[in-house]
């Protein structure tokens, strides 16, 4: 037992903190670093910069004379008492033209953990934690003289979360993030901005203007537009891959989020730095790639965005490069002045301070390095110094072919003498015929904070949507300046492209007024998807205050479109008239699909008598009593009459039906139907529980009185056990003593009916079964049960912890290790780990991991993606992870507790926080919803949502292997997730008795065979892709045969049909839908099938008992 | 010319002076305008000055963006957690005179958004009252806006708005009987003390500071002095002390230190008192280079 040899080692029991286990500190000789570098054919990297020269870089960014400006510092995590303020702006030039940095100058070198540096309008606008500075040189000896504040108020509650990531926009704005622990309150002009959480600014120095343009996201540490002014994100704790950010859209964990947008690769490797591949000197099929350092995994991983409805799809592609060095730490990418490609190496084995002490003495402070990356025989482009250019050379290279230049030329002339430009822009803007050349010009325009009128209204009549698309963000930023807005968006609402119907949009949100909501609603009359439906949503609850009065006035505000209205009434969520619905309900003139909405949208916002009629209908939508429900228990709503037309539901054969109805009469406390409840409770085995729980919701002394005398009387033990249960929610006192008994008959330590949940969810309960353990003893299982239940419950009860410790005669659940002791296990997981045998332990059932973690996407989302554990995390911080889960939680993955008004108390995964809602994801992956009328507050609990002691059951080297594996995962190898569309997610069938009769008859079809009794669980291959037959449900064929049988979706493509590579078809069987696809009878085969996301859509039957080799199915294109 | 109109200025607005103490505790509070003045020293250094007591400590609890309400300094929580944070801090410092200058958010809501500033203001000066008993409670105004020309904003309103603000801050103080330190009026219709229009630049609070200090009821020291290299070094160490006292009091990775993830790295937070003997040797340096500067003829 793992436990035993811990505790053996364990002599005294400091707490691991400092965290001595990582020894495997890498050499830090350049040469060595180079060598460990993983390039593919055709690429060449060389050093540009190194220490000591440069330390720390940690964003960097390139002047219009093509010198690299990055900051620098050694003073993060956390200032020394007495230290003073020392970090630097440091300038690199490459003055004689080798590739190589041979100049530096300290521009600036008593900032304060600087995150951010973007060199333009004359000087340098620099992050200093809580600050934004305009850092300038006056009189030209390349340091910095005159230094004022530009913004201030940023917080800095986590030095690797504050104000970062400085891009200048094509607009000539500067745009910067800020991650999940920051709250900032800024002072402008034109009022105060405060932004809580992670999110997107931008700034106009000019206006002094500061706008929130987008919220949420972990770390978004890399922010880009491409060549269309979109824009993207990375997350360097989020895994979505690239971000699609668009104005007002609002990611994962952004505070008080009702709903939020994905990222456009769920369970990628996590980022930081962004860089659109651009220029001539790239080799052609790799321009317009995205690239983002996966810093944890030492690469940089690549994307390709292809446009999919109003927002892209995004395949990740081979990696862009790889090290196995383990100190090199990618963390900004960017393009250079020659056209090569430049990254910053923060260069440290010690990624962040969270997790690792603050004063570690592991971590890197002095050592850092730029990287440039060229391709071998192509000709870099002409460097060139635009500050010497005059404005109509500037002109020109506004429309170079060089994205780097274009840049350079736009922000040289934010410099110059602006009614000069000025005018020699307009003329010239004049001779420009093409898309390309006038969206530069308009750029150019909008840089110098001005808008040509002209110019935005002939991209508008493009024929190319991103041109469409490009012009209306124009109009999102400076309506004001065009007369014909309005119109304007009023045709683009109705565009055939989705895109330029979003960005109308979001112009909409800008230009509030009685038309905005109504002439967005417009639409819906196209095809829709996630990303409108958002911004549609959003809009219509922003503008409320312009629309509702309005509708409430009686006024056609929708005018006859009635999905308009209930879009709307939908995403308002507050009650208004409903008699249009009504009336096409009574006339029966609505689709299907239409009539659901309808009745969905009456339920969620109707009054007491709209409900009543709504249960007038339940007898032909029995959905309708799920949705009273709703309403009850969260708009604390009921019908005003009518409520007994619930009664005959109670007598459904349908066990479903049945407890949908039972317990909607007891939130009703719908008196005549008490009678039925008993008797099912007490006579039927499927209605029972649902029974209880119906009962127990009257909430009144009759019903207490049942179930005292059931918990005693009952001659079933099930139905004591619900009793007990039930009564453990009413009277917590009276249940404790019969709870006692029953756990002290569950030697499995099961908890099959979920009696500890009952008693945890209220402080009074705990403490009234804390009380009757008192000198009681428990089975060791059950009671190390409860301790895992009680200790992950947020606030988890002192009393009972200690009860369920002496009933069982626990020993202590935390488990720590002295440093030496924790030296020790670390060096044995890299000595005898084997991370194979690891990923099987990983895998089985017994220890649970699967049922909380995934690894690149496949697998449950309730705890963190372990994708890149292994490369980011210090084999010492693994152990302490996994021994005490509390020591270690990952930022976004900390356990929410809402405490109701009566005492009871949640705890879970924060889903959303709406009006009247919050949804929690517990322990179980099960959504739970509390009405925000009974929530009485909301607080960030300290304790993990993992249990501690899960692998208490398993052998010492079975532990090593386990943490062995965890190690590898990311790194460089065979546990690295590979950018390959490997068939990951898939489907398992249980055994079932069917298929051994049938398969006489219908061979192996017959597990295709669209059979509703069939249990199909869900299953992840292993990381590296394959599927081992003997690891699945063996499901029994004919005489010795046995079948592993997996089911499968693959999402359709442009062109109808997908090839898929199976690495061997040996005994194999592969079905679309219920037809056999024709396999060769054995080797590798690529077969071509058409697309369907249904995830039952292809069957895969592998005969197990006579086939070893693991399954490997890939997507493949050209 | 300058002392001319501040002599003007004095005639026309009837001052109650602050008055300080030997030791006294001095906690300046309010918004983005007293935050960044410890950065550039110039209030304190002449408020120092202005002063013949001996041993006077400032402690500059000014936050950007923050209300009466406490909105800036909440972190995670409401409103609420902001304003309780404040009130740890003053009864851990228990300042004697505490000066405050709130209001130029606030009046971005103008006539409508005056009831509700007033009745935060009123619930801060009582949990000041009953914290820190301080001996002197100084309402400030807040200073006027500049407007800088296009395409920056007219702030011509938002003065008119401020006016009203600074007048109800008057009756304010004369209800509760506390000081009242006009910087609305004193702070006098300049341009080129900010450059947002807003905020002070350095060359701004030395401008205004003279004012600020006028605004108070106190005499200033004498342009020798104030200009004196002892005067220079004197901001100096105030600037390096105001530093140290920030990394102190509202340190950065706040959430590891005492909030929800203290439970990780919240051994450091020992790391915070070791700064108190360096504020302490830093004020020493401070009251003999006042010393200095005041013997300046």
């Amino acid at each position: 037992m793992i436990s035993k040899l811990l505790f053996s080692l364990s002599l005294t029991t400091i707490v691991a903190t400092a965290q001595r286990g990582l020894k495997d500190i890498p050499d830090p000789d350049p040469v060595k670093q180079k060598a460990a570098f993983n390039l593919p054919e055709g690429m060449e990297i060389e050093l540009f910069a190194s220490d000591p020269m440069i330390a720390k870089p940690v964003q960097m960014n390139f002047d219009t004379q093509g010198r690299l400006w990055l900051v620098s510092s050694g003073m993060y995590p956390h200032i020394v008492p007495g230290a003073e303020e020392n970090d630097r702006v440091l300038v690199l030039e490459d003055t004689n033209n080798d590739g190589k940095a041979d100049k530096r100058t300290v521009f600036a070198d008593d900032l304060h953990i600087p995150t951010a540096v973007l060199p333009a309008d004359g000087g340098a606008y620099v992050a200093n934690s809580t600050e934004i500075l305009f850092l300038k040189d006056t009189d030209g000896d390349g340091v910095a003289d005159e230094r004022r504040v530009v913004l201030s108020g940023f917080g800095t509650e986590d030095t690797h979360h504050i104000v970062h990531t400085f891009e200048q926009g094509p607009d000539g704005m500067l745009y910067f993030l800020q991650s999940i622990y920051i709250h900032s309150h800024l002072e402008t002009p034109h009022g105060v901005r405060r932004l809580m959480g992670g999110g997107i600014w931008h700034f106009r120095p000019e206006t002094q203007q500061a706008e929130v343009l987008s919220k949420g996201l972990v770390n978004p540490w890399g922010f880009i537009f491409d060549d269309y002014g979109q824009t993207f994100a990375t997350d360097g704790a989020g895994g979505h891959g690239i971000n699609y950010i668009f104005p007002r859209s609002v990611f994962v964990t952004s505070p008080g989020a009702q709903r939020i947008m994905k990222g456009l690769n769920p369970g990628q490797p996590k980022l930081c730095g962004l860089e659109v591949l651009s220029g001539s000197h790239v080799p052609e099929d790799m321009r317009g790639v995205l690239i983002a350092p996966d810093f944890r995994g030492h690469r940089i991983n690549a994307y390709r965005l292809s446009p999919n409805g109003s927002s892209y799809t995004s395949t990740r592609i081979d990696d862009f490069l790889s090290s196995s060095h383990r100190a090199f730490r990618p963390i900004d990418v960017k393009m250079g002045p020659d056209g090569a490609i430049y990254i910053a190496d923060w260069y440290n084995p010690i990624i962040q301070h969270g997790e690792v002490d603050f004063r570690d003495n592991r971590r890197d402070h002095t050592h850092g390095r730029i990287w440039k990356v060229t391709f071998k025989d192509r000709p870099l482009i002409g460097k060139k110094d635009f500050s010497k250019a005059n404005i109509d050379d500037l002109l020109k290279h506004l429309i170079s072919k060089e994205r780097v230049h274009r840049e350079y030329a736009r922000g040289e002339l934010r410099k110059r003498d602006r009614s000069k430009v000025l005018s020699k822009l307009n003329s010239w803007s004049g001779t420009l015929s093409d898309d390309f050349s006038r969206l530069q010009a308009v750029w150019a325009h909008q840089a110098l904070n001005t808008t040509n009128v002209g110019l935005v209204k002939s991209l508008l009549a493009s024929k190319d949507p991103r041109s469409r698309t490009a012009a209306l963000r124009v109009i999102y930023h400076r309506h004001g300046e065009i007369t014909e807005a309005a119109g304007m968006i009023a045709q683009a609402i109705k565009d055939e492209n989705a895109q330029v119907r979003l960005w109308a949009i979001s112009c909409l949100a800008q230009m509030p007024g009685p038309n905005s909501v109504p002439t967005a609603l417009q639409a819906l009359d196209q095809a829709m998807d996630e990303t409108l439906d958002f911004a549609l949503w959003s809009l219509v609850r922003e503008h409320a205050a312009h629309w509702v009065p309005q509708f409430e006035a009686g006024k056609p505000v929708f005018g006859d479109k009635l999905p308009h209205l209930l879009f709307a009434m939908k995403a308002l969520g507050k009650t208004l008239s409903l008699d249009a619905i009504f009336t096409s309900l009574d006339q029966g003139t609505l689709t299907p699909d239409e009539r659901k909405d309808a009745i969905s949208v009456v339920s969620q916002v109707g009054s007491a008598i709209d409900l009543a009629r709504l249960m007038d209908l339940a007898g032909k939508e029995p959905a309708i009593i799920d949705q009273l429900i709703t309403a009850a228990q969260i708009r604390k709503l009921q019908p005003k009459t009518g409520k007994e037309k619930l009664l005959p539901f109670l007598d459904s054969d349908q066990p479903a039906t049945f407890a949908s109805a039972a317990k909607l009469a007891g939130l009703w406390k719908l008196a005549p139907a008490r009678e039925k409840l008993i008797a099912a409770f007490t006579g039927s085995p499927k209605k029972r529980q649902a029974a209880a729980e119906g009962l127990r919701l009257f909430g009144d002394r009759e019903a207490l009185n049942l179930f005292v005398k059931l918990s005693r009387e009952a001659p079933l033990e099930a139905t004591r056990i619900l009793a007990v249960k039930e009564l453990a929610k009413l009277a917590p006192d009276q249940a404790a003593t019969s709870a006692v008994l029953l756990l002290k008959k569950d030697t499995e330590g099961r908890d099959p009916h979920g009696l500890f949940t009952s008693f945890l969810q209220n402080p009074k309960a705990s403490s009234a079964l804390a009380k009757a353990l008192k000198g009681k003893t428990l089975p060791t299982k059950i009671a190390s049960l409860g301790m895992q239940r009680a200790g992950t419950s947020g606030k988890p009860p002192k009393d009972l912890m200690d009860a369920l410790q002496a009933a069982g005669q626990l020993k202590p659940m935390s488990q720590q290790l002295s440093p030496q002791d924790m030296a020790k296990l670390v060096d044995r997981v890299q000595k005898e780990g084997d991370p194979h045998r690891g990923e099987t332990i990983y895998r089985s059932p017994n220890i649970q991991c699967l049922a909380c973690h995934a690894i690149g996407g496949v697998g449950s989302p309730i705890g963190p993606d372990l994708v890149s554990i292994g490369a980011s995390a210090p084999v010492d911080y693994l152990i302490t992870s996994l021994l005490n889960p509390n020591d270690k939680i990952k930022e976004g993955y900390h356990t929410t507790l809402v405490t109701e008004k009566n005492g009871n108390t949640h705890t879970g995964g924060l889903v959303s926080e709406g009006d009247t809602e919050i949804v929690l994801r517990d322990y179980a992956g099960q959504m739970n919803k509390i009405a925000r009328a009974d929530v009485k507050n909301i607080t960030i609990s300290p304790v993990s949502m993992m249990p501690p002691g899960l692998t208490a059951g398993l052998r010492e080297d079975e532990f090593i292997d386990l943490v062995r594996f965890l190690s590898e995962l990311g790194k460089e190898g065979a546990f690295k997730v590979s950018a390959k569309q490997f068939i990951r997610d898939w489907a398992v069938l249980q055994p079932h008795d069917r298929t051994q009769d049938g398969m006489g008859h219908y061979g192996t079809a017959i597990f295709a065979e669209q059979f509703d009794g069939y249990q199909w669980q869900a299953y992840g291959s292993k990381v590296n892709g394959q599927l081992v037959p003997a690891e699945l449900p063996k499901v029994k064929g004919r005489g010795r045969n046995r079948w592993g049988v997996a089911r499968f979706g693959i999402a359709p493509s442009p062109q109808g049909t997908v090839k898929l590579k199976i690495n061997d078809t040996h005994l194999m069987h592969l079905f679309s839908g219920e037809k056999e696809i024709k396999l060769p009878e054995k080797g590798p085969a690529v077969v071509e099938v058409s697309g369907s996301k249904d995830p039952q859509h292809f069957t895969l039957a592998v005969n197990s008992a006579y086939r070893p080799a693991p399954v490997l199915l890939e997507i493949v294109t050209e | 010319m300058k002392h001319w109109l501040l002599f003007l200025l004095l005639t026309i607005i009837p001052v109650t002076a602050v008055t300080f103490e030997d030791d006294d505790m001095v906690v300046f509070l309010g918004n983005t305008v007293i935050e960044r003045a410890q950065k550039y020293g110039h209030f304190e250094t002449t408020l120092t000055l202005a002063s013949a007591k001996k041993g006077l400590k400032f402690r500059n609890l000014g936050w950007s963006g923050d209300t009466v309400y406490g909105h800036a300094r909440s972190y995670f929580g409401p409103p609420q957690e902001g304003f309780d944070r404040l009130k740890a801090d003053l009864n851990e410092l228990k300042p004697n005179v505490i000066i405050v200058c709130y209001g130029a958010i606030a009046a971005f809501e103008g006539k409508e958004g005056l009831p509700e500033f007033v009745t935060g203001y009123e619930r801060l000066l009582k949990m000041i009252s009953e914290t820190a008993k301080p001996r002197e409670i100084v309402i400030v105004s807040p200073p006027p806006a500049e407007s800088l020309g296009a395409p920056m904003p007219d702030m011509k309103e938002h003065n008119q708005r401020l006016a009203l603000y600074s007048k109800a801050l008057a009756d304010l103080a004369k209800k509760h009987g506390h000081t009242f330190a006009d910087f609305f009026t004193t702070a006098g219709n300049s341009t080129g003390l900010t450059d947002n229009g807003l905020h002070f630049t350095g060359n701004g609070y030395q401008a205004v500071a003279p004012k600020f200090v006028q605004a108070l009821g106190l005499t200033l020291p004498t342009g020798n002095q104030l200009q004196s290299e002892p005067a220079r070094k004197l901001r100096e160490t105030i600037i390096s002390k105001n530093k140290l006292f920030f990394f102190r009091w509202r340190p950065a990775n706040e959430t590891y230190l005492r909030l929800f993830r203290k439970h990780e790295q919240g051994n450091n937070v020992k790391e915070l008192p070791m700064f108190d003997p360096i504020i302490a040797d830093r004020e020493k340096e401070i009251e003999a280079l006042k010393q200095t500067t005041l013997a300046v003829k």
